[in-house]
Parts: C-alpha cells; sequence; structure tokens
C-alpha cells in the first residue's frame, strides 16, 4: 500500500506544494516610484509640475502654422514632401491625414493629463505655497487647453482626472464654450494664486495668467472682459517695452522687461528626429535656419517658414521692424565685407529670398548636436507689446478710442513710427496692421486673421466656414471610437 | 514527419523444399525488398554459430551452408533483421521489410519523452544532419523550409541579425516569438547566437495545444532543441569540421545612372515649374554606390568536437570558432563566436544518473545603422550618381542635395559600434530511480550572460545641415556648452560604454512513471513543479573628448572632459519570476488507443495581483489504425495514425510592471536655465491586464505509404483572444509625452487556421545511389476576429515621412494588413480628368488615377472612406523542400524555399527632389499614352507619393537557400590516414531567387514590430555564400 501510494504523494506534492506562494510573484519594481503612491511630500507636487511644464516646448509648432497657414510665410524645406502637412497647410489643402496636426492633439492632451495627474491628488497633503503650485498647474492646463481649441474647435474635456484607455470611447468632443469656460476658471484661479513676479526664470506669474485670460477673452469677442484684464496687466504688473526692439530677439536678453510669457528652451541637451517631444531646445530656430549656409553670423539651417515678399512689402521702408522681422538674405550677404565667399542653398520647398529673422538659428546661440533641434531662444508667446495691442484692440471694439490709439502708440513709438489718430473701424484697421508689423514671425498671425474675418480675404484658398478651425486628425477620431462628427468642410 | 534510414519490424517469406533431411545443407537463394522485389544487400549469420557471416552479393544472392537445425539472421541495413530456421528447404528467397524504427525513436517532449509511435500532439522533428549541412551561423536561420507550420523570416542579413520565428502564423500583436529550450534552458531569439549549429542533435517543434504543458510561455508554439550527448557503448569519436566562404550581395537596385538621373531630374523640375538644374545631361555612368557600398565579405567556421562513452560516463565536448564579416561595411558588421561546451551524462550509483550540460559561448558583433532612414543602405539607394564618393580634396562628398542623406562611405567610416557577450548556460540534473515505474527528476537550470558594450562618435562632419553631425564645421570643431555664465566647456568625441547582467535561474523539479498492466494498459505520468527568477541589470555611462577624435582611445578612461561635467551614467534593474505546477497523464490500450491530458497552473510576477494565475489544459488522443487487427491496407498503407489535441496555452511576452503605472517617464523643463528634472508618468497603468491565452485545435494523420513514404498532414485551428498590445491609443489619454507610452491591454482576437503536409521519401539504403527528399507545405489564414471596443482598427506603420498610415490591425482582415488606395492607371490627359465622372482633386496628366471606393464621386484624401485593402505581409503558402542523392562517394544536395501570396510595402524611396530613384522611373508618364502604371514625375506638391497600391509589389519568391556537393573519401584511403570519414564538399548558400520584388530581398521580416511586417525600409540583405568546406572524423 505504501509504496503504491508514494508516487501519487510526491506528485500530489509537486503539483500542489509550490503553488500557492503568491507573496514569491509579489516582485516589487526597484529604484523607479509608483504612480499611486505619491505626492507626499511638496517636493512630489513640485516635481510633477516641472513634467507639466515640459510640454510646452512642443509649441514650436504652433509657431510654424501660425506663419505658415497666414498669409506671412511659405512651408519650405526641402520639398513639399517635406514636412508634408505643412505644405498643405501653406496651400490649405491640409485634411485630416497630417502629422502636425495629430502632434498638436497628442502633446497638449499629454501636458493636459501631466496636470490632470496632480489635480487628482491635489488634495492629498497640504503645504504652504500649494496654492501658487497648483495655479501654475492650471495655468498651464488653460495653456493647452486653449492651443486645443484654437486649432480644433469643440475637443474633449477631461479635467482632474487620469483616464482608462476604455473611457476614451464613451467620451464626446465638449463645445467650445465649455473648454473656454473651464480655460476662463483655470486662468482665474491661476491669477489669483501667483504673484506679480516669480523670481525664478520660466515660472508663469499672475501677468502671464491675466495677459492669457485677456488674450482668450478677447479670441471669443469678450472685448469687455477682456480689456479689464489686459489693463490690470498693463496697469500693475510692471511691464515695459525693451527700449531697442532688435534686442527681444537674442538668447542673452531673454527675461526681460516684456517678457509676459516664454516658453523656456534651452541648448544644453542633446537631440535627434527621434523624438520631437523629447527635446529641450527649440526646433522652429534651426528649421527656420538658411540651407547650407556657409558664412557669418547666422548658421545652417531647413529653411522652413519662409516670409512671403507680402510680409515684406507690409512694411514702411522706415520702419526698422521689417529687417528685424525679415531677412533678406541675399542683401544681406551683399553687405558682408567678402559676399562671394558665402554660400547657401535653396531647398525644393520653395524659396522667397527671406527668412524668419526673430527665430532663427545663429552661430552664436547654438545648442548640441543635432543643433537644428536644439536652439535655446525661448518662444516668446505674450511679450507686453502683444498685451498693448490686444487692450488697444479691445478699447477699440468698446468704443474707447483714445486709450486704444494710447496703447497702439507705445507700441510704435518704440520703433519711431509715427502716431496714429485714426478711430473706428479706421483705427481697428489699424490696429491690425499694427499687430502684423509689430508680431510677424511669431505664430500669431493666422489666428489674428481668422478672428478678425480677415482670412478670407488675405489667405488664397481659404474658404470662410472650414478652414477657420483645422481637421481633427482622422486617426484620432478612428481611435475615440469614431464617433466624433468631422470639423466642417473636411 | 521524417524519414530516417535506420529501421525495423515485420518480415515474410517463401520457402520451397529441395532436398530431404541432412546434416547439413547447402541452401541458395536471394534476399529482396518486399515492397519492390528488388535485391538487397544483406549479411546472413548462421545461428548459433554466429561467427559464420555470408555477405549477399550485389543482385542479394547468396549460397551457404547450414544445419538443419540452425536458424538463419538475415540483417541489412535499414531493414527489419529476419530469422529462419533452415530446415530442409534449400532454396530461399527471403524479403526484407523497411524498418520502422523512425517510429520507436525518442521525442523530447516537456518533462518527459515518447516515441514517434505514441505521440498524439502535433510536431515536427529535425534531424541535426539537416541543420549543419546548411552551413548557416545560426539554428534558427536554418530551420527556414525544414519544418510546415513553421515560418522564419531574417529581420536583418547582417552578421548576427536575428530572425522572426512565427508557428502557426501570427497569433499576437506583441511578441510571437515561441518558447525555445535548449537542452531545457530557455533562449530568446537573440540569444541563438550563442548556438553552434553543429552542436545540435535534434529540434522538435511543438506546435500545437499539447504544448499547454508549458503554459503561460506556449502559446506561440514551443521549439526544444536538444546538444548532441554522447551514447552509452558508443566508441569515442572525433570530429572536425570547417569551412570558409565568400559572400557576395545576391542582388542589386536597379538605380538611375548619372545621365538618367540628371534627364529624369530636369524633368521633375520643369513639371514642379522650377528651373531645370542640369544644363548638360551627358553625364555618362557617374558614381555606383552600391558598388562602393557592397563588398566582398568572408566568413569561416572551425569546430571539433569528441564524442562517446566509457564505462559509467557518456559525454560529448567541443568547441568552435566561427566569423562572418558583413557585405556591407565588411569587419564593421563582424559577427564572431567562440564557444566550447561539455555535456557528461554519468551513473553515480546504479539508480542516480547525473546529467550535465554546460556551455560558454564569446560573441562579439559590429553593427552600422540598419533599416530605415539614417541606414547605410537607405543613404546608398537615395545618393545620387552625380556625386563622387570623395572629392578632389580627398574628403567624402556631402550629398547636400538631399538634406537627410549622408554619405554612406563616410557613415560607415565614421560608426564604431560593438558588443559583446559571455555566456554560461547549463543545467545540472539528477535524475533518480525511485523503484521500477518511478525516476523523480531534480534539475537546476542557469544562463549567465554578460553583455559589453561600446558606442564611440567621433567628431564628424556630413556636410552643412546633416542631422548626424557632431562637429562645428570641416575642420571639426567641437562644440561648446555653456554650464554658467561664462564658463563653456567643449563637448568632443564621446563613448558610451555599458556593462549589462542578464541572469536566469530555474529550479524543475518533476516525477515521471511509467507502467504497463498486462498487455493492453500502458500508463504514463508527469507530475512537477519549477521555479524561474530572472533578473536584469546594467550599467552605462558616457565620457566626452576622446583622445584624438579616435577608436584607438575611445574608453572612458581616456576622458579628457574638464571635471567631468559632461560625463554621465545610467543604470537599470529588473526581476520577473514564474512560478508553476504541470502534470501530464497518458493512458495506452492496446498500444493502439491513445489518450494524454495536460495541464499547468503558471502564476507570472508581469501580472498585478488581480490576475496574476492561470491555469493552461489541453488533452489529445490518437488511434494507431494500422495496428487493427482487421486493418487490411498494411500492403500499401503500413503505418497509419489519426491524432488529434485540443489545448490552452498562455502568452506573457510584455514588460515587467506594464499592469502598473510607474513614475518613469520624462519631464525635464528649464528653469533658471538648469535643465530641471520633473517626475512624470511613463506607461499608463491597466491593473486587471491579464494573460493572452490561445485556444487550439488540431487535427492530424500520420502515415507511411509503400514502407518509404512518409505523410504527415495537420489541419488546424488556433484561436487567441485577450490579445496583450501596446496599440497606438487615443491622444486624449495624454500618454504620447516624452517617456510616456501607451498602456498595454487586453483586447482583440486572432485567428489563424492552416493546413500543413510533410512528406519525406528515401530510395532503398543499401543501392550505390540513394536518393531522399523531404518536402513541406504550409497553407496559413490569419483574421482579426475583434478589435478593442470602441475602435474600429489600431493603425500600424506609417509610409514615407507625411503622416501615411499603410497598415492595419482590424476585424476580418489579416494582421498588419496594407490599407490604402487603389489606383486604376494615370491620367492621360486634361479632358479625361475633366471628364471623370469622379472628382479627384489636384489631378494633373500623368497623375495616378484613384478608385472611388465608396462611390460617392469624390476621391476623399481627408479620411478612409476611398482606402482599402491593398496587400497583406503573410504569406498563403509557403514551401520547403530538401533533395540529397548519393552515389556512391559523391553527395549532392539541395535546400529550397518558397512564400507565395504576401506583399511587400516599397518604403525605401526618399521622396525628395534629388535623391536618386529606382530605373523603374524610366518608364514614367511624359505625355498621353506614354505610361498607364508609372506617374510622372514632379516636385511640387502631388496625391502621387499617398500611399497606394503604387507602392505595394507582390513578394512572392521562391529561393535555392542550399545547393553542395560534396565527395567523401573512400574508407581505404581515409583508414590509411587514420580516420573514420573525410568529406569534402562546396557549397553555396541563397544562390538564387526567383522573384518579381524590385528590393534587395524579399525575405524580410518584421524590424518594428507585427504592424510592420511586410515594409521594407532599405533592408539588409541577406548575402549570397560560395563555401568550401570539409569534415573529418576519427
Amino acid at each position: 500500500m505504501m509504496t503504491r501510494l508514494r508516487p501519487l504523494a510526491l506528485a500530489a506534492v509537486l503539483f500542489f506544494g509550490l503553488s500557492g506562494c503568491d507573496k514569491f510573484l509579489d516582485v516589487q519594481p526597484r529604484y523607479v516610484q509608483d504612480a499611486e503612491n505619491y505626492f507626499n511630500q511638496p517636493s512630489d507636487y513640485e516635481m510633477a509640475l516641472t513634467a507639466a511644464y515640459d510640454l510646452l516646448q512642443t509649441s514650436y509648432l504652433t509657431q510654424w502654422i501660425g506663419e505658415i497657414a497666414s498669409d506671412n510665410a511659405i512651408a519650405g524645406g526641402e520639398s513639399v514632401t517635406d514636412t508634408e502637412g505643412l505644405h498643405q497647410i501653406e496651400a490649405m489643402t491640409h485634411n485630416a491625414v497630417n502629422n502636425e496636426l495629430r502632434s498638436i492633439f497628442r502633446w497638449n492632451y499629454a501636458g493636459i493629463a501631466r496636470v490632470n495627474y496632480l489635480m487628482e491628488f491635489k488634495d492629498k497633503i497640504d503645504f504652504p505655497g500649494k496654492e501658487g503650485l497648483i495655479g501654475q498647474a492650471r495655468f498651464l492646463r488653460a495653456y493647452y487647453y486653449f492651443e486645443l481649441t484654437k486649432y480644433f474647435g469643440d475637443v474633449p474635456l477631461v479635467i482632474d482626472e487620469r483616464l482608462g484607455a476604455d473611457q476614451v470611447t464613451k467620451l464626446d468632443r465638449s463645445p467650445a464654450a465649455d473648454v473656454y469656460a473651464q480655460i476662463e476658471a483655470d486662468l482665474r484661479y491661476a491669477s489669483a494664486t501667483l504673484p506679480w513676479s516669480n523670481p525664478e526664470k520660466g515660472r508663469v506669474d499672475k501677468g502671464a495668467a491675466l495677459a492669457l485670460l485677456g488674450k482668450v477673452q478677447l479670441y471669443q469677442g469678450k472685448h469687455a472682459e477682456a480689456a479689464i484684464s489686459l489693463d490690470s496687466v498693463i496697469n500693475f504688473g510692471g511691464f515695459a517695452l525693451v527700449e531697442n526692439y532688435a534686442d527681444l530677439w537674442f538668447d542673452a536678453n531673454e527675461n526681460n522687461s516684456e517678457t509676459v510669457f516664454d516658453i523656456e528652451y534651452s541648448g544644453l541637451e542633446g537631440g535627434s528626429y527621434g523624438c520631437f517631444v523629447c527635446l529641450e531646445g527649440n526646433a522652429a530656430a534651426g528649421f527656420n535656419g538658411i540651407r547650407q549656409y556657409d558664412g557669418p553670423y547666422y548658421s545652417d539651417g531647413n529653411s522652413y517658414n519662409l516670409p512671403t515678399q507680402d510680409l515684406y512689402d507690409a512694411f514702411d521702408s522706415g520702419d526698422p521692424r521689417r529687417d528685424i522681422t525679415v531677412l533678406d538674405l541675399d542683401a544681406f550677404i551683399a553687405a558682408q565685407a567678402n559676399p562671394s565667399s558665402i554660400s547657401y542653398a535653396i531647398g525644393g520647398g520653395g524659396h522667397t529670398g527671406f527668412y524668419n529673422n526673430k527665430y532663427i538659428k545663429r552661430q552664436a546661440e547654438l545648442g548640441l548636436p543635432d543643433n537644428d533641434l536644439t536652439s535655446p531662444l525661448n518662444y516668446k508667446v505674450i511679450r507686453f507689446a502683444d498685451v498693448l495691442l490686444m487692450a488697444a484692440e479691445c478699447h477699440a471694439q468698446e468704443g474707447n478710442d483714445v486709450q486704444a490709439q494710447t496703447y497702439l502708440n507705445e507700441v510704435r513709438n518704440r520703433v519711431s513710427m509715427p502716431v496714429i489718430t485714426s478711430s473706428g473701424a479706421a483705427l481697428l484697421e489699424d490696429i491690425y496692421t499694427e499687430r502684423r508689423l509689430e508680431l510677424s514671425g511669431e505664430g500669431l498671425r493666422f489666428w489674428d486673421l481668422v478672428r478678425s474675418g480677415q482670412a478670407a480675404q488675405s489667405i488664397s484658398n481659404f474658404q470662410t466656414g472650414k478652414h477657420e478651425r483645422f481637421p481633427l486628425p482622422q486617426v484620432e477620431i478612428d481611435l475615440a471610437g469614431g464617433q466624433w462628427a468631422q470639423n466642417t468642410g473636411y | 514527419m521524417r524519414i530516417s534510414l535506420s529501421t525495423f519490424l515485420t518480415l515474410a517469406f517463401l520457402a520451397f523444399t529441395t532436398m530431404a533431411s541432412a546434416q547439413t545443407i547447402t541452401l541458395t537463394g536471394q534476399v529482396t525488398d518486399r515492397s519492390d522485389r528488388s535485391p538487397v544487400q544483406a549479411v546472413i549469420s548462421i545461428l548459433p554459430a554466429k561467427q559464420v557471416k555470408t555477405a549477399t552479393d550485389y543482385q542479394g544472392k547468396f549460397t551457404l551452408q547450414a544445419r538443419v537445425e540452425d536458424s538463419l539472421l538475415v540483417q541489412a541495413f535499414g531493414y527489419e533483421e529476419v530469422r529462419i530456421r533452415v530446415g530442409t528447404v534449400a532454396m530461399l528467397n527471403i524479403s526484407l521489410v523497411p524498418n520502422r524504427a523512425e517510429l520507436s525513436e525518442v521525442v523530447v517532449t516537456g518533462y518527459g519523452s515518447s516515441t514517434k509511435k505514441e505521440i498524439t500532439g502535433a510536431t515536427s522533428v529535425v534531424k541535426s544532419e539537416e541543420i549543419t549541412k546548411l552551413n548557416i551561423p545560426r539554428m534558427d536561420q536554418a530551420l527556414q523550409g525544414q519544418v510546415s507550420g513553421v515560418v522564419i523570416n531574417t529581420n536583418s542579413g547582417s552578421p548576427g541579425g536575428s530572425t522572426s520565428i512565427r508557428i502557426r502564423g501570427l497569433s499576437t500583436f506583441g511578441d510571437n516569438d515561441p518558447l525555445i529550450l535548449v537542452d531545457g534552458v530557455v533562449y530568446d531569439s537573440e540569444g541563438l547566437n550563442a548556438l553552434n549549429p553543429n552542436d545540435i542533435e535534434s529540434i522538435n517543434v511543438l506546435k500545437d495545444g499539447t504544448a499547454s504543458i508549458f503554459g503561460v510561455r506556449a502559446a506561440n508554439g514551443v521549439i526544444l532543441i536538444e546538444t548532441k550527448k554522447g551514447s552509452q557503448g558508443a566508441p569515442a569519436v572525433f570530429e572536425y569540421t570547417a569551412y570558409l566562404g565568400v559572400q557576395q550581395s545576391a542582388k542589386r537596385l536597379g538605380l538611375l545612372n548619372a545621365q538618367e538621373y540628371a534627364v529624369l531630374k530636369n524633368n521633375a523640375f520643369l513639371n514642379g515649374g522650377q528651373d531645370q538644374p542640369f544644363a548638360n545631361t551627358a553625364l555618362g555612368v557617374g558614381t555606383d554606390w552600391q558598388d562602393a557600398v557592397f563588398q566582398t565579405a568572408m566568413t569561416s567556421s572551425h569546430s571539433l568536437s569528441a564524442t562517446g562513452s566509457s564505462e559509467k560516463t557518456s559525454y560529448s565536448i567541443g568547441g568552435s570558432y566561427f566569423t562572418q564579416d558583413g557585405i556591407v561595411g565588411g569587419a564593421k558588421s563582424n559577427f564572431s563566436r567562440y564557444n566550447g561546451r561539455v555535456n557528461l551524462s554519468t551513473e553515480m550509483t546504479p539508480r542516480l544518473r547525473l546529467n550535465s550540460v554546460f556551455l560558454f559561448t564569446h560573441e562579439e558583433r559590429r553593427t552600422l545603422p540598419e533599416n530605415g532612414i539614417g541606414s547605410v543602405l537607405f543613404n546608398t539607394i537615395n545618393a545620387y550618381p552625380t556625386e563622387p564618393i570623395l572629392e578632389e580634396d580627398g574628403r567624402y562628398s556631402y550629398l547636400a542635395l538631399v538634406g537627410d542623406i549622408i554619405n554612406p562611405l563616410a557613415q560607415m567610416a565614421n560608426t564604431y559600434n560593438q558588443s559583446g557577450v559571455n555566456k554560461f548556460v547549463g543545467k545540472e540534473e539528477l535524475a533518480w530511480d525511485l523503484g521500477e515505474h518511478l525516476t523523480w527528476t531534480n534539475r537546476f537550470n542557469y544562463n549567465y550572460a554578460l553583455v559589453d558594450g561600446k558606442v564611440f562618435s567621433p567628431l564628424v562632419w556630413y556636410g552643412p545641415g546633416k542631422a548626424q553631425n557632431t562637429a562645428l564645421n570641416a575642420d571639426l570643431d567641437a562644440p561648446t556648452v555653456e554650464l554658467a555664465e561664462g564658463f563653456s566647456l567643449e563637448r568632443g568625441p564621446s563613448v558610451y560604454q555599458h556593462r549589462d547582467t542578464y541572469g536566469d535561474l530555474a529550479f524543475e523539479s518533476y516525477v515521471n512513471y511509467d507502467r504497463s498492466f498486462g498487455d493492453d494498459h500502458d500508463f504514463k505520468a508527469t507530475a512537477g513543479t519549477s521555479v524561474f527568477v530572472r533578473q536584469g541589470k546594467g550599467l552605462g555611462a558616457w565620457a566626452f573628448n576622446t583622445p584624438n577624435n579616435s577608436w584607438e582611445y575611445a574608453d572612458i578612461s581616456a576622458s579628457q572632459a574638464a571635471g567631468g561635467y559632461l560625463n554621465g551614467a545610467s543604470s537599470f534593474f529588473f526581476e520577473e519570476r514564474l512560478l508553476s505546477a504541470f502534470g501530464r497523464a497518458e493512458y495506452a490500450f492496446k498500444k493502439r488507443y491513445l489518450l494524454s491530458g495536460v495541464i499547468r497552473r503558471d502564476g507570472s510576477s508581469k501580472f498585478g495581483p488581480n490576475a496574476r494565475w492561470g491555469i493552461f489544459p489541453a488533452i489529445s488522443g490518437a488511434w494507431v489504425i494500422s495496428d487493427e487487427p482487421n486493418y487490411g491496407l498494411s500492403d500499401q498503407i503500413d503505418f497509419a495514425k489519426l491524432r488529434m489535441s485540443f489545448g490552452v496555452a498562455g502568452n506573457d511576452q510584455i514588460p515587467n510592471f506594464a499592469y502598473r503605472a510607474l513614475l518613469n517617464g520624462e519631464g525635464v523643463y528649464p528653469f533658471n536655465e538648469l535643465l530641471t528634472p520633473g517626475v512624470a508618468i511613463g506607461r499608463a497603468s491597466n491593473p486587471d491586464l491579464k494573460w493572452e491565452s490561445t485556444k487550439q485545435a488540431n487535427i492530424g494523420l500520420d502515415l507511411r505509404v509503400w514502407n518509404r513514404l512518409n505523410v504527415t498532414l495537420n489541419a488546424f485551428e488556433k484561436r487567441t483572444s485577450d490579445l496583450l498590445f501596446q496599440p497606438e491609443v487615443s491622444g486624449i489619454l495624454g500618454t504620447y509625452s516624452a517617456g510616456g507610452y501607451p498602456p498595454f491591454i487586453n483586447a482583440g482576437d486572432v485567428r489563424n487556421r492552416g493546413l500543413e503536409m510533410e512528406l519525406g521519401y528515401s530510395s532503398k539504403p543499401i543501392r550505390p545511389g540513394q536518393f531522399s527528399a523531404n518536402f513541406n507545405l504550409t497553407f496559413l489564414r490569419n483574421k482579426v476576429l475583434r478589435v478593442p471596443d470602441g475602435v474600429d482598427f489600431i493603425p500600424g506603420a506609417g509610409f514615407g515621412v507625411g503622416g501615411n498610415v499603410a497598415t492595419r490591425f482590424e476585424a476580418g482582415f489579416p494582421i498588419g494588413y496594407f490599407h490604402g488606395f487603389v489606383t486604376d492607371g494615370i491620367f492621360q490627359s486634361q479632358a479625361e480628368i475633366d471628364n471623370s465622372s469622379v472628382v479627384q482633386a489636384g489631378a494633373r496628366p500623368g497623375d495616378l488615377r484613384f478608385v472611388d471606393i465608396n462611390g460617392d464621386g469624390v476621391i476623399n484624401f481627408s479620411d478612409n472612406s476611398d482606402k482599402t485593402q491593398i496587400g497583406s505581409p503573410i504569406p498563403d503558402l509557403t514551401l520547403g523542400l530538401n533533395l540529397n542523392y548519393r552515389y556512391k562517394s559523391w553527395d549532392v544536395s539541395t535546400n529550397l524555399y518558397a512564400a507565395l501570396g504576401q506583399e511587400i510595402i516599397r518604403n525605401y524611396e526618399r521622396q525628395q527632389p534629388y535623391a536618386n530613384m529606382l530605373d523603374y522611373t524610366i518608364g514614367r508618364w511624359t505625355g498621353n499614352g506614354s505610361s498607364t502604371t508609372i506617374p510622372r514625375l514632379t516636385t511640387s506638391l502631388t496625391r502621387n507619393t499617398v500611399f497606394s497600391d503604387f507602392f505595394v509589389e507582390k513578394g512572392d519568391f521562391l529561393r535555392v537557400r542550399n545547393l553542395q556537393v560534396g565527395y567523401s573519401l573512400p574508407k581505404a584511403t581515409v583508414e590509411r590516414l587514420g580516420a573514420s570519414k573525410l568529406r569534402a564538399y562546396v557549397s553555396a548558400n541563397n544562390l538564387f531567387t526567383l522573384t518579381g520584388y524590385q528590393g534587395f530581398d524579399p525575405d524580410i521580416g518584421n524590424f518594428g514590430g507585427v504592424l510592420a511586417a511586410g515594409v521594407d525600409y532599405g533592408f539588409y540583405p541577406q548575402a549570397r555564400t560560395l563555401m568550401f568546406g570539409l569534415t573529418l572524423q576519427f
């Protein structure tokens, strides 16, 4: 009997003996923190906030598209298939298959998700300064949502939570009005909790929050409210125009009195084409650079985002901003000591002879390799001149022409342009014109044309009722379950 | 099923009496083959006086003297031996039956063994001869075309490059590699580089549900590899084998020469409304970049082994050296391997046996960038022929007109990428006979690898604006880094070094019970448990300012970076565990009705507490029809077995901790000009993540026809559900940030259905001219049955650089099928465009004319409504054929492989104004009626570059993988030299490929995941190799 049972007993021990040891399988990750057990000390919040800032750096795309979609610039580049999405946007033939638009969709939501992660745990612990930290986070979320709604109109609203994969397909697009309401709420909170100035360069502050709030209100046509927001920036923010317009565009002069909201870039980390979202540098500057340039001052780039003759001609010849905004390359070369030693190439994606002179790769401002991608030049998202012009526009819209003229002429005065005394519709028109002269090359033109209703007359092939919004990427519609209606006309 | 030349069984004889009884009679007769009455050379011994032996003559005839009470033992190689009583009959015709030893051949299964006759599952066995014959450095490459149901694709033809092994189709999204066990030790596909194919005794592929004995790792099938072992009682045999080979590229692409290039580019620029770049097009041939990049490269191999046994110990030991240079890059893409092994089996006590396996391997590999934009071959294809390789001043040319192409020769010269692996693999196994019927086996397996890598990045200048530049200018000035106000450092050449260690430890303990009750009942059972732990850790560091910008000094120790400010380090650590219990019961009634059941319970640390354990059962049975008493077909079909199986297996091949979100994302932002790290989620979590499970049913038939032809047929259906994968997800989830990834999810069902056939034939072994052939065929249909809830499909690989999605995972279609526009010729004139019933925005004469799939009258480029299925990377049919012929001392063999019915996406053409092009563009549309297939060339925006069937080519091919002629020295000569065997041969690998595919090589794997299968990014092709080799035994 014993011998007969022995094999069975052994088999049973082997089969069942070890299988209860669940503990053995409970392997914990080492040297890395778990997302569910985080936010235990103030610095945890600080670190999560830093990561939420990170996605701001993907705004190089909006620097391009705001220009290329408008009458200010063509896409350029090596060929029409080199970043084809930009060429289609230039030609207003863009559609729902577009890498750049998809990146805008993905990256801004990535920024939102990082804010929402922090917000989900905002009540876990309390510590001094938490409000200001949450204020920064909510500012960032407002910025990312504003980008999304500018491009796509109605977008799904996700607030203070992390979504599970199965929740996406049940989510509808929220009306743009709801998105704007959330943006305003976030910015109000930010402006209420943030100080006017933050000693740490790169942190958003009350001025940035109020200026962005004013801009958001202006984009909705809420001119009176926007005027209040912007006036408070002007009156209490302590900002001032930099004396010399030309100084604004150099790395060395960043963080000046005109800086309201900059996106910070650094050249201290190398970068590659494999991961644009990983870059710490500003890809716009290198891409805007002169193709295969071999000569002084500037450095070689990819000849993207090339200003048009139309933009060049928009300037009064006496306006110093023309040559600061637009580089007439052949004229520049002719003015050098030994012009024949300087060479550059013309890309197959188009050539105008002009280059974006505000954001361009210069020899003194190179980041680490690949230095087409690692420019340290900050993106000046909102500078004080823009605040003045936005405020001027709001006041003009509200019939307060005198205040509008004052703000407008403050901007013109810096570059010694004559005082404008027009009023009513003419004044408004002058303000729009001034915005182009002052702010071209900074990624604002397309949005200005759209909200002022001037896009159709300025942009060839622009169809009113369609091109005010960009199409939602088809693949994003598909991945969300195919339930969303595409934007009108696409 | 394989035909083996050794064999055994049955008999039949006819006898005629001619003489009455006598003490001694003279017998005459003939020995023949039962099936066709052909003569057989045999040896006849007279029993019991065994020393008297008579050999038959060439015609099988014999004459001998024997006593009437004697018996005759008739033996012939490859036949059943026969005993005949002499009696009084003076003339004997003896017919022999080819033996059926192959049916009692031991087949290694999981935690035990079986015989071919008894096995109830669908397995395929490959013998060492078939593998070693091919002289292919990797065992998996050698397996291509050898067995049905197994499709092997080369991911890269570079030396040491890996393959994708697919058993019965693609069933999952992520890792489709089977579980590979070498002497019971787990190997991954990459790790197969460590094995010398010469050391392999047999390969057994478990294809069906019976693989469930390996539970959670068995869903993609299991490959069991046994290395050579000594056999009891065998004398020592020493063997030396070696070969030397010359490799060349098997195919060059048809690219434009300088004159053609100039003419076509002028045409393209003209059509684009731009100035024509070439005033003079009479530029001759120009630079042939392929000629410059491809080179003749050497390969060689030497192996020495000793196999044999002493009284209580059997052994097989060996050592080998292999080296292969690349046809691209030569020594810069070299792979070398040194290995040594000791397999010992010793009887410690009569009831205790120690089996020990030990393998040490040292590998070295150098690699160049391959596959995709930036690879050497992509640069080679797109480099234009009007540029010299070297400029007059001796520097490499810049190829300045195409931004993302660099001079491929400069690239090879400046690439330094080397890795080395030291690997120790082994098994210590104690088998203890607890009784007559019971064995208890305890074993300890280990697989320890030490991986060293070094990458040197010199300061290099490929030309203005090139992304790969590390220097500031042609003078190789280093960039500077401003660490603080007024404090800058030069950032010179750099070196990255890393050392990673990986260790697997497994302890397995199991009992095997084997007992027969009477003649009718055979019972076998196995039960056991297994504990598996894998750890990996690594440390990597980089240092700048390598002296002299030189590889000679490329080591961290030589770094001259001031204060070490630029230098840095990183590390990683992981651990995973698997805990298992398994059991199997087998029962045979009258050895004709076989039934087997398997169950395995696995727990894996890859999953969270919600779904950690899984149970994997299987049941199978077989009926040996030919053993039925009233079986009447034995003359035609002497063996017939019907098999059926059903089993469930799992797959856990996902990264560790995929079920939970860890803070290993990347979130850096400059505050106060200082790059400040933040904390962000890496991969999104999914706490309910669980096993992927595969259910498979198989029905099969094994036959032997006319004693010579082995036939195996299988039909299977395999359904994988709860697929583990990490698909693209909606951007709203917010996972597309630096270091952020979508979650792993369980979603989707995939079905693979297939038919397999294996035929094996060998002629009678005694004839001077011997012929054998193996043929296998696999027919496969792959279909996605379900996609994750809420989405219609998962987008896959991109095409070109413009955001086109070319492949999909979608219900109703094969995994990774191609999805795009269908073309219908070329618009010949403006009138044709104007009169077309379909509006195609932006069309010009000479443009591709797309088909309005949804019939709305408009070609919609904005959504998917006019796209449809335009191809699939999965072959419908794969075929393999081995032919062997031996005549006296000469032997000839060949191995052919064909894959039919798949398509390939041509994705290596850089659509840039100055990039070189394939020569099919010469036949482009240039005016009404000039072409109906190839669109016009232009530098302006067109829709000709959207992903359409214009970029999809048929991938069918037939390849002569090996052709070999060998000569064995006559035995007498060899013995005079003190050896027992000497064979010399010449052999050619990848000799010839019949295909319509334009690319380098139609045998492409999936570089970049399942959904990138069939996408050709300028793949490193397999070389054609001519070899001379010899085998010496003594």
